[in-house]
């Protein structure tokens, strides 16, 4: 257990950078809750938050550079949600994550998280063919938030593809390589 | 006690009052300091300080909370404010929220307002066109309206005065529609943007696509090192504020130049309630102020006031500027005092796609935005069913094609390398002129005031039939162009812009020729009480199709001079 809370230490570091201020430090480091984030509207547990660590890490997995895991993307997907959503959709995100255990359970005989990479691959990829369509949106949310989240990170933003603030040209004429 | 409420009436007491620091307020500020009037600025929002009071100005995309998203709550609690495209997460503290100021819609009506020091001026568009001759006479020509007091050579070197100071990009194109300035070499069109160009030049007689013109220091000159401005370094992060004065705003521009001659004393936090009138010498006094935190009534005295609030606030200050000869506003003896309120129309969008010039894209950012099609319809004569025309925006571009079908190692590998780019997708919206109508006004509530003690601002603006016709003949106009130069694929929408959304809100304090007709004359005095002048969006006769601000900065420079002269020579 001891390692779990220096894990989260670390991760409430790198939050900062994540949720973007010094605001909800204070609130959100629980040590005795379940909670690594502060949240209005989501009521997320700890087995819920890991579950959503694995989904984000199948998402953007990590390879020789970090992973949705690493770089805290179920936070920001559940601080997304939490703020920038409609009720409706954060009433259809909870009950998609509360019972997407279940949904694969049912359609692969086992927890997500037990599943191989490979086997949690084919599992997403039949989401958009179930029934179930607080699950479709779940996953739906989760993916487009997570993708907004790696794309926006500071990771890849300072070393994978540079932003630039200041770009300080313009070429109408660019010649395509 | 008798000498000190005189001392404290002397501290109260200016060579001229301004009310209202956006671009036009910050010119007359500017005009008159460096002129030698000890003159007070009245801001009823806060102070915001160059570079200073710019929080986000320097954030990347992952320091912003929401990655520059709107909260749901700041939605459901702002939808005014949030129909505005500029209103953002690293912009929103330089909008007004809906509860703070609230107004009354008679019908829908988008009053999107920038209360601080520089106003919107901090958050326009920075497109900045000259007015023409064809502009000016509309009115006179095609019986609309009343005629402008004034034409366009009297205008002509106040333009040239305020752009050599702004900082205008644009290149010389020797139109008449949309006459020259004194510039600053031009942002370039991309490929495509130049290709549509020449395929319109050659294949439509009188229509142009030229380089946006805007207040964009492309290349610096002296007068802009000086006032600690330099070149615009392409982030077109705006509406953050800018921390290289690349743009030209109140804040990095006219109000740090008017401060620097030691005659300028602005005034945050100062609510108007009205202008103070003296029957016995026929003039203005001062002007009565609420501070906008204690609540505090006081009164400030100048020979001279100027009226720069934004247009319609502009009407709301006059209005309620009652005395026992006005009893319905300052100088509102006709009752046209607030009606013949105009707008521009944006209601409508263009967009193709082109499979040509695949070897080209675009690097960087054009802080121009692209090309601009002046106005051509019923220049040289009527050839519509409909009076006046409409300008555009034209901008061509590519963008990386991402699959995110997939999940996993392809997925991360497609969002990190931009292997394949889409064909060119081409653009255009529609801004339209609009006809002054009398029913297109705003008048005050008898009852209801803000927390100020100023009253309610009932405001009844809608479009008109004739909105429509142009918006039909910029669809098919803009086709037949598109189509010819070989586009794709193309798609008009409707917007659903409501009026007010393309916040360039002018009128109801027009100019005009005669007091029975007009509130304003040819130096945009009041004809009624003429040490009163007002140069912002109110003062418009007519809409033009031009982005209206250069000529409101133009038209107060040129007043100032006025008003100077004529309190020399009083």
């Amino acid at each position: 257990m001891k390692v779990e809370v220096i894990n989260r230490r670390t991760a409430l570091r790198r939050l900062l950078y994540i949720a973007g201020g010094t605001l909800l430090l204070p609130a959100c480091y629980r040590q005795s809750g379940k909670e690594t984030i502060a949240l209005t509207h989501l009521v997320i547990d700890e087995e819920q938050e890991n579950l959503m660590a694995e989904l984000v890490e199948t998402i953007i997995p990590a390879s020789d550079t970090p992973g949705g895991k690493e770089l805290l993307l179920h936070l920001f997907v559940f601080k997304m949600v939490d703020d920038c959503h409609k009720p409706e959709d954060q009433a259809d995100f909870a009950a998609g994550l509360a019972s997407f255990a279940a949904c694969s359970r049912e359609k692969m005989g086992q927890d997500f998280r037990q599943l191989t990479t490979d086997q949690r691959i084919v599992f997403l990829e039949s989401i958009e063919e179930m029934a179930n369509e607080q699950v479709k949106r779940f996953y739906a949310i989760t993916k487009r938030r997570t993708i907004q989240g790696y794309t926006n990170s500071k990771y890849v933003m300072t070393d994978l593809k540079k932003y630039e603030l200041v770009p300080g040209r313009y070429n109408g004429y660019f010649k395509m390589g | 006690m008798a000498n000190l409420n005189i001392d404290s009436v002397k501290t109260r007491t200016f060579d001229a009052i301004v009310i209202g620091s956006g671009a036009s307020g910050g010119w007359a500020a500017k005009e008159f300091t460096e002129k030698g009037l000890k003159t007070l600025v009245l801001e009823r929002g806060r102070d915001v300080v160059h570079v200073k009071d710019y929080p986000t100005t320097n954030l990347y995309p992952y320091e912003l909370e929401h990655r520059n998203e709107i909260t749901y709550a700041d939605k459901e609690a702002n939808p005014i404010a949030n129909r505005c495209y500029a209103y953002r997460e690293d912009t929103r503290h330089f909008f007004v929220k809906d509860e703070e100021h609230p107004y009354i819609q008679e019908k829908d009506f988008d009053w999107i307002r920038g209360y601080q020091v520089g106003g919107k001026s901090l958050l326009w568009a920075r497109q900045t066109q000259r007015w023409s001759a064809y502009d000016f006479e509309g009115p006179a020509r095609d019986g609309f309206a009343v005629d402008w007091p004034i034409r366009y050579q009297d205008i002509d070197p106040w333009y040239s005065y305020v752009e050599r100071f702004v900082g205008i990009a644009g290149n010389k194109d020797g139109l008449y529609t949309l006459p020259d300035g004194d510039f600053l070499p031009g942002y370039p069109l991309n490929a495509v943007e130049d290709y549509f160009r020449q395929s319109v030049n050659k294949n439509f007689k009188g229509r142009h696509v030229i380089s946006a013109r805007c207040a964009h220091l492309s290349e610096p000159q002296p007068i802009h090192i000086q006032q600690g401005r330099v070149k615009c370094q392409h982030r077109v992060l705006c509406q953050r504020g800018c921390p290289f004065g690349g743009y030209f705003s109140s804040n990095a521009s006219t109000i740090p130049w008017a401060q620097k001659t030691g005659n300028l004393t602005l005034r945050p936090h100062a609510v108007v309630h009205s202008i103070l009138y003296d029957q016995e010498s026929g003039k203005a006094t001062g002007v009565k102020v609420i501070d906008a935190e204690s609540l505090e009534e006081i009164d400030f005295f100048a020979n001279v006031i100027f009226v720069n609030a934004s247009a319609l606030n502009t009407n709301l200050i006059l209005l309620n500027s009652k005395s026992d000869r006005f009893p319905e506003g300052l100088g509102n003896d006709n009752g046209l005092m607030g009606k013949y309120i105009a707008f521009h129309n944006y209601t409508a969008r263009i967009s193709a796609e082109y499979d040509g010039l695949l070897e080209y894209r675009t690097d960087g950012r054009n802080p121009a935005g692209g090309g601009y099609i002046p106005n051509f319809r019923n220049v040289d004569r009527q050839e519509t069913d409909f009076l006046r025309g409409w300008a555009a925006t034209f901008g061509a571009g590519r963008s990386p094609i991402r699959d995110t079908s997939g999940v996993g190692n392809e997925l991360k590998n497609e969002l990190l390398h931009d292997s394949k780019w889409s064909n060119w997708r081409v653009h255009s919206h529609m801004m339209g002129e609009t006809i002054p109508k009398e029913e297109n006004r705003v008048w005050l509530d008898t009852d209801k005031t803000d927390k100020w003690g100023v009253p309610l601002l009932h405001i009844d603006v809608d479009y008109a039939e004739d909105d429509w016709q142009r918006r039909k003949d910029y669809y098919e106009q803009m086709t037949a162009m598109f189509e010819t130069a070989g586009f794709t694929n193309i798609r008009t929408r409707d917007d659903g812009r409501r009026p007010g959304n393309d916040i360039h809100e002018m009128g109801g304090v027009r100019m005009g020729h005669d007091p029975k007709t007009s509130l304003l004359n040819k130096w945009n005095q009041l004809h009624l009480c003429k040490n009163v002048y007002v140069t912002d969006g109110a003062c418009m006769t007519s809409t033009a199709t031009q982005n209206p601000t250069l000529t409101y900065m133009a038209l107060t420079a040129r007043a100032v001079d006025h008003a100077v002269k004529s309190l020399k020579n009083a």
